[in-house]
């Protein structure tokens, strides 16, 4: 049951008319069986690993509080200070035991599930190269759907219970809601217990502006998928899985339209995740602020896929970042090269290796995809190493770096950096993203931008106005959200005729524009696959 | 209280730090500043700030900060 199917409107429909139908009490049971439900007919038996990672968390953060609560009654019990150290010091080790087994045990299935025969193709080569007479047989695995999303919202669950942010929580139905909630299994966006569960868990009274205002969402999040990334992604397909016939002109339009697939796709399903929420009183967290507004690519991880980025932040740059040996490297870079910039930058430069290896790792199973995260490392690296020069040259130059012009020019050198990033994150492989990378700049076929040939790739002629017509209106929102717009507030407050007309505009935008496969079936979700 | 402006003021000059609530909320202060903060205050006031205290309710002002630390001093 895919997200931009009929089915899934139906029932959303459906769950919601029972949510708002059902005692207060029993919301949050209509929630977890329809979230179970949804999970069944996407996944079937494989459901199995969804239940064992929410058991596992589940009694993992029991154990810690039951570590945790005796460890303070024997302190109460003690009047030595020496001893009551000792006592919180043997708690912490079997905590940090603990916590290191579930986590272990729970991204061991999904680096089975996920990574086992792409490290072991890359085993049998080596063993190859060494002569060794050893070959790991490849394994027919089906990865459970979701799982890179819930198995990371899972993890953040039981570490946020042994760092002490909150207690565990004794009811394994609300763990188990928090973690299947059927809008965002999918796809995210990975939620934080202490901002979902409870939300999750209360009854939320129906409220007209609420249905409105998630249909709204919906609405908009469909037209995203269908009519824009859909349409975008018929060029897209035929050009890199034929780079090859194409020349450099064709390659620079096929990158820019897959970022606009992408963004359009990606931003599209969390409108839809967001909306299918909110009908329901829920609030969930943002995965998308307008990136391409970014004048950094710092910044635009900061507005693209922001959970996973905060995820990465919160349970790897931070860690590694005060862990024992960041700190002996923080105080060996400061006795090499004083109180400089470069004492500063060589401990962040270590954790965010990390960061974005495990970004990149976190994408897919492909040498490609580890490539993307440490492109995008490389490129901050460079950029934080030059940060005092280029202040320098740009004081020198007197150049007002607050100037709307200024601002512009690093909103399109990010632009460019993404593209080049996005370009990597489509290709088949590495070499097909370098052969592309190169045909860039031959500049030959510039005559298909004029006599129209470059417009005809993969589209009926009307599709190409559709699509940009489609894009135009996707930038004017984002601008105006920019801007400080609040669209819906905005579209609310106007006249009946208006607003209808509106609704019905984007509706049959959809329905007459929307881009549909065989038999008028929805088409996947780019990230659905990690 | 002064002791730890000092600081934050040694290692963000460009932060303007008295009476700002939202320096975390505002961006003023990103993650690599969070983490220099951090092990000047570790190394200063001889405490452990660890990655579970990274809240941004924990470094929103310098008073938060001023909290924290007195929190683990104890």
């Amino acid at each position: 049951m895919s997200i931009n199917s009929l089915y899934f409107v139906a029932f959303v429909a459906i769950v919601c008319i029972l949510y708002y139908i059902f005692p207060k009490k029993a919301k949050w049971v209509v929630l977890l069986i329809a979230s179970y439900i949804y999970y069944f007919l996407a996944s079937n038996k494989l459901i199995v690993f969804l239940l064992f990672t929410t058991v596992s968390i589940y009694l993992t953060a029991l154990l810690l509080g039951r570590i945790d609560n005796k460890a303070k009654d024997k302190c109460k019990e003690i009047e030595e200070k020496e001893l009551k150290k000792k006592i919180k010091h043997r708690a912490k080790t079997k905590k940090k035991w603990v916590v290191f087994l579930a986590v272990l045990i729970n991204f061991g299935f999904l680096a089975c599930l996920k990574y086992f025969n792409f490290i072991a193709g890359n085993l049998n080569g080596l063993f190859a190269l060494c002569h060794f007479q050893i070959e790991i047989p490849f394994q027919k695995f089906i990865l459970p759907l979701g799982i890179s999303y819930y198995t990371l919202q899972a993890v953040s669950y039981v570490i946020d219970v042994y760092r002490g942010k909150y207690e565990p929580d004794k009811n394994i139905g609300r763990v188990a809601l928090f973690v299947s909630f059927f809008p965002q299994i999918v796809e995210g966006p990975i939620g934080r217990y202490e901002h979902l569960a409870h939300q999750l868990y209360v009854p939320h009274k129906f409220q007209y502006k609420n249905l409105k205002f998630g249909i709204q969402l919906m609405l908009w999040g469909y037209f995203k998928k269908m009519v824009i990334a859909d349409r975008a992604g018929l060029f897209v397909n035929e050009v890199f899985a034929h780079y090859a016939n194409y020349t450099g002109i064709t390659i620079i339009f096929a990158i820019i339209l897959y970022t606009v697939q992408i963004y359009a796709e990606f931003s599209g399903c969390m409108d839809i995740v967001r909306g299918t929420a909110q009908m329901m009183g829920i609030e969930m967290a943002e995965n998308f602020k307008r990136p391409f507004f970014s004048t950094s690519v710092q910044e635009f991880w900061r507005r693209w896929h922001i959970t996973l980025g905060a995820w990465l932040k919160d349970y790897i740059f931070y860690p590694i970042s005060f862990s024992k040996f960041t700190m002996h490297l923080t105080n060996g870079a400061k006795k090499i090269f004083k109180n400089t910039y470069l004492s500063k930058l060589i401990p962040a430069a270590f954790a965010l290796f990390f960061v974005w290896l495990g970004n990149g790792i976190w994408h897919g199973a492909s040498w490609k995809y580890i490539f993307y995260g440490l492109y995008y490392y490389i490129i901050m690296m460079i950029g934080m190493l030059l940060e005092p020069l280029s202040n320098k040259i740009l004081n020198l130059l007197r150049v007002n770096t607050k100037a709307f012009s200024y601002r512009l020019w690093q909103m399109f050198r990010t632009t460019i950096i993404v593209f080049i990033g996005m370009m990597i994150f489509r290709s088949h492989r590495l070499l097909d993203a370098w052969k592309m990378f190169c045909s860039i700049f031959t500049w030959q076929g510039i005559g298909s931008l004029f006599d129209g040939s470059l417009f005809n790739i993969g589209y009926i002629p009307h599709d190409f106005i559709v699509l940009i017509v489609g894009i135009i209106l996707m930038f004017v929102v984002g601008l105006l959200q920019e801007k400080g717009y609040h669209i819906r507030e905005t579209i609310a407050k106007q006249n009946l005729p208006f607003r209808w007309l509106l609704y019905y505009a984007i509706l049959f935008a959809i329905i007459i524009f929307g881009v549909y496969g065989p038999g008028y079936a929805a088409s996947d979700f780019i990230y659905g696959q990690f | 209280m002064e002791e730890l402006l000092k600081l934050l003021k040694k290692i963000k000059p460009e932060v303007n730090f008295e009476g700002n609530e939202h320096l975390i909320d505002n961006e003023e202060l990103d993650s690599f500043d969070i983490v220099s903060i951090v092990s000047a205050i570790n190394d200063e006031f001889d405490i452990e700030i660890g990655a579970g205290d990274i809240v941004p309710e924990n470094f929103n002002s310098v008073q938060a900060m001023y909290e924290l630390i007195q929190k683990l001093e104890d």
